[in-house]
């Protein structure tokens, strides 16, 4: 019972904390009002405007079958990147020498542009979803690893020597001394994947015409359907938005929790 | 007998910290082990506690489970006390149930108010963090428990406290210790029995057994031991200003 009550005031304090988020949000979207009353809607579409389209858009079948398109891209590639890069990162934590064979490596991999993997997709998989997939796997990978990797070395190994005096196995101290110090590495690690995820699938859709929203935009750029155009792209957002502030970031409170300890107004419970 | 060193060497770096360093601890028996700072009294009480592998030498361990009290509390700051306490009974595969009740006892031993159980290590001050460390030692019921110098960081009367509280749990639990300090009237307080380490090679100076039982000597008779010692040429080393230019 209590955690129940316990969990239900966390759960409004964070849907209150939105507030402030959406303040943030709204200075933006004045800004692009703006904008808007300067340069006309040729060039750039209302708020307003852009908020109808997307409206009309989740009207359409069609539009929800390629946001769906999308997402099942951006997800699958996310997942994909994040198990990989993550468990591969912790590996080569644990093992100096696989820390110094992957460094140069990922910083390579970091190095060559997400556009060239498009293209290189492209001619392996063809204007398949494959090629977004796998551009957002290549693209956000390193991240996800480097996060694992850089988290696992920077352990607090006095912790584990204590864990160790106790007799706790490899797998315990995993679990209980480096896991929840890894969290704060990986979590931005996955925030940025998700980020790009969403940006990258697009990108990909776009330039390899595989269908999807990007898909969708680059046949409202040719048809020069500007308030279509921005709201595709606010949709994007919507997602990453959705992405970040639904799936990760209360993971990440809940998990993070006993931070607010060290914080001068405390704990709450 | 609980515990003994034969004949270890360890180096670090192929700097010798010691050639030759052999100890013994008796069941129930608390030994200090004294030293300059530098001397390898730490490394010693890792090897013993199988954290270090010695390069050289034998250990030999006639007990079933020990627990170590560090310098530094080192509770784990993503879980509560109650946890914490409970880690080496986790370890051990205990029930969350039975561990927790274990914890709340040891918590409730070493001076915890139970409203410090749902605290994290950060919400509780340094000398309750200390406290907790020692309650997780005690919570796995240890037939040995190494402590490394692990009241130094705390104020004179905090210092005491914890001082009483391992006098009076190793005469109730009768668990044997090797407590490493570099405290000559921490030694004489609570121990059974004195080493000194030399800081030039590791060696033994001094093996004493110190009269009386610990908790029974009075604040006066400790501190003419004290007084004593310091006048010895064996306990010289640890009072020399030039130590550290060999």
């Amino acid at each position: 019972m209590a955690a129940i009550l316990a969990f239900l005031g966390w759960l409004g304090r964070y849907l209150w904390s939105a507030w402030a988020g959406a303040a943030g949000l709204f200075c933006l979207a004045a800004a692009w009002q703006a904008g808007h009353e300067l340069y006309g809607s040729f060039v750039l579409p209302s708020p307003l405007e852009t908020g109808q389209e997307v409206a009309r858009l989740i009207g359409e079948p069609d539009f929800r079958v390629a946001a769906l398109e999308t997402a099942q891209r951006s997800g699958l590639g996310f997942l994909l990147s994040v198990a990989v890069g993550t468990s591969a990162g912790i590996a080569a934590g644990y093992s100096f020498a696989a820390m110094r064979l992957m460094r140069p490596i990922v910083t390579v991999i970091l190095g060559v542009p997400p556009i060239a993997w498009i293209v290189l997709a492209l001619i392996w998989f063809g204007a398949k979803g494959g090629t977004a997939v796998l551009t957002v796997v290549v693209a956000s990978l390193p991240i996800s690893f480097a996060g694992g990797l850089e988290g696992v070395a920077t352990r607090d190994r006095a912790l584990e020597a204590m864990a160790k005096s106790f007799g706790a196995g490899r797998f315990m101290r995993l679990r209980t001394v480096t896991a929840p110090h890894l969290v704060s590495y990986l979590f931005p690690a996955w925030t940025t994947t998700a980020g790009s995820a969403w940006k990258v699938t697009v990108m990909a859709e776009l330039l390899s015409n595989a269908g999807g929203l990007g898909g969708d935009l680059a046949s409202a750029r040719a048809l020069f359907d500007i308030p279509r155009v921005t709201a595709l792209v606010l949709a994007v957002v919507g997602f990453a938005l959705f992405t970040e502030y639904v799936l990760i970031q209360p993971l990440r409170d809940r998990l993070e929790q006993w931070r607010e300890a060290g914080r001068p107004w405390g704990v709450k419970r | 007998m609980r515990l003994a060193l034969e004949r270890i060497g360890h180096a670090f770096l192929g700097r010798a910290v010691f050639e030759n360093l052999t100890l013994r601890l008796d069941a129930g028996e608390v030994l200090a082990l004294v030293g300059p700072s530098g001397c390898g009294k730490t490394t010693a009480l890792q090897i013993a506690a199988g954290l270090v592998d010695p390069l050289r030498g034998r250990v030999r361990r006639e007990y079933r489970r020990h627990a170590v009290v560090f310098q530094e509390p080192r509770l784990l700051p993503w879980q509560r006390t109650r946890d914490n306490i409970a880690y080496g009974l986790a370890a051990r595969g205990i029930g969350r149930e039975e561990r927790h009740a274990i914890a709340a006892a040891r918590a409730a031993e070493v001076g915890l108010h139970p409203r410090d159980l749902d605290k994290y290590p950060a919400e509780l001050s340094g000398g309750m963090r200390q406290r907790a460390a020692v309650a997780r030692a005690l919570a796995v019921d240890p037939e040995v428990v190494f402590f490394d110098e692990p009241f130094t960081a705390v104020d004179v009367g905090l210092r005491r406290v914890l001082q009483d509280l391992v006098i009076t749990a190793s005469a109730r639990e009768k668990f044997a210790a090797l407590f490493v300090t570099h405290d000559l009237s921490e030694a004489a307080r609570l121990a059974h029995r004195i080493l000194v380490m030399s800081g030039r090679d590791g060696s033994i100076r001094v093996d004493r057994t110190i009269a009386g039982t610990p908790g029974a000597r009075d604040d006066r008779a400790i501190f003419e031991m004290v007084q004593g010692w310091m006048h010895e040429a064996a306990f010289a080393e640890l009072f020399d200003p030039d130590r550290d230019r060999a």
